[in-house]
């Protein structure tokens, strides 16, 4: 396997493209693993018809970690392991990859980076920080995604004691504390800055809002999250906005 | 305490059953119910990297959770109990009753599966066997997440 890698990382990008109930990301990852087999369908023609079958199966994970997966699936298919363990391997890869990158991204990085955008627009320091946070994250997500596929490529089927001595099961609990660190900063910023020209209504707004998210969540359990509870009340803004001269 | 839920899902433990179900559940401990994953300790060490520190994640074969669960029941803490196919979850109930309630979290496309929901497809004899279980009294719902509403055994035929 000597080629393909760039190939593979930029197909990662778009794990979730074909997107499907039946396969999940696996018709993404099978896309993306098809520069890097195309050295097996020289080597062992049967092989790499098997390996391409297999690459396109079931998967799911964290899209920026899905290249660990993709380079150790595609690995364990140049060492010639059983099918049926690169099966499992294939299933066993999902929760960590899953549970490591919701709790490094979507619970830590990404709200993270929201607060402090929103803490710096608050601040009255203008678009660029918004612009060099973005870029930070991004920048940040590209490397992640590399490093994943190399990982995974360099150790195959010994992919686990790699990925639980990394920096990401260390660093993930930490995102989450920078992620309320970010928060706990925009929150008070934020409100000196909308209470600024009028506190009565913004005041009575706020109210408003918490009140109802508290009876929703008592009346309603745990149907209520935060994002269906948020959308609801950016809806309502919407309708009033758009009713209202 | 009874154990909180029984499931049966065949990506195992992962985010709908860590955080979708062990948040609202306040979940103490899960117990995967696998062979396979019993068997190599490769696995079982890629399987805790997916739990949170405050949720214990044991493993057993199915002779050992036939065993072992009269003690997980008393456990005080809540537990879900996760198996990766019908087979297993039916070995447990007619292994170790009484389960009152079986829930079908995910069971995903392979060849012979019919889609049921987007997010259960099962074989004939997978059906079978299900409405075998609920023959005896135990009740089978399909709900991925706690916010989805549940779907009656009957809903998947």
């Amino acid at each position: 396997m000597t080629n393909g890698r760039g190939r593979a990382f930029l197909r990662l990008l778009a794990v979730q493209g074909a997107w499907n109930y039946e396969r999940l990301t696996g018709i993404g990852l099978g896309y993306a693993a098809e520069p890097l087999l195309r050295d097996l369908e020289t080597a062992d023609p049967a092989r790499h018809a098997e390996a391409s079958v297999r690459s396109a199966e079931y998967f799911n994970s964290h899209p920026y970690l899905a290249g660990v997966a993709l380079g150790a699936l595609v690995r364990a298919e140049y060492d010639h392991v059983d099918g049926a363990q690169i099966a499992r391997l294939r299933t066993a890869l999902t929760s960590p990859l899953g549970a490591l990158g919701d709790q490094l991204f979507w619970d830590g990085v990404v709200p993270a980076t929201m607060g402090l955008a929103g803490a710096a627009v608050a601040l009255g320091l203008g678009a660029w920080p918004v612009v060099v946070l973005v870029a930070l994250y991004a920048a940040l997500r590209l490397a992640t995604g590399w490093w994943a596929l190399r990982l995974g490529l360099a150790c195959g089927m010994r992919v686990a004691p790699a990925l639980g001595t990394s920096w990401v099961p260390r660093w993930a609990p930490r995102a989450g504390l920078l992620a309320g660190l970010a928060g706990g900063l925009l929150l008070p910023v934020a409100g000196r800055a909308l209470l600024a020209g009028g506190e009565g209504p913004a005041l009575g707004v706020a109210g408003g809002i918490l009140a109802g998210g508290l009876a929703a969540a008592w009346a309603l359990g745990p149907r209520v999250t935060a994002v269906r509870y948020g959308l609801l009340v950016l809806g309502v803004a919407l309708l009033l906005a758009w009713g209202l001269p | 305490m009874p154990i909180a839920l029984y499931r049966v899902d065949d990506r195992l433990v992962h985010g709908q059953v860590v955080i979708g179900w062990g948040k609202p559940l306040d979940l103490g401990f899960i117990v995967l119910v696998d062979d396979g994953v019993f068997a190599a300790e490769w696995e079982r060490d890629l399987y805790r990297m997916g739990v949170p520190p405050e949720i214990e994640l044991r493993f057993a074969d199915v002779t050992e959770a036939l065993r072992q669960l009269p003690a997980w029941r008393a456990d005080p803490r809540n537990g879900l109990v996760l198996t990766g196919d019908v087979q297993t979850m039916a070995a447990l109930v007619r292994g170790a009753p009484p389960i009152e309630r079986v829930n079908l979290g995910g069971l995903h496309h392979k060849p012979g599966r019919i889609p049921r929901l987007p997010y259960i497809y099962l074989t004939a004899d997978e059906l079978e066997l299900l409405r075998s279980l609920a023959a005896n009294g135990t009740e089978i719902t399909a709900q991925d997440l706690p916010t989805s509403a549940p779907v009656a055994l009957e809903g998947l035929a």
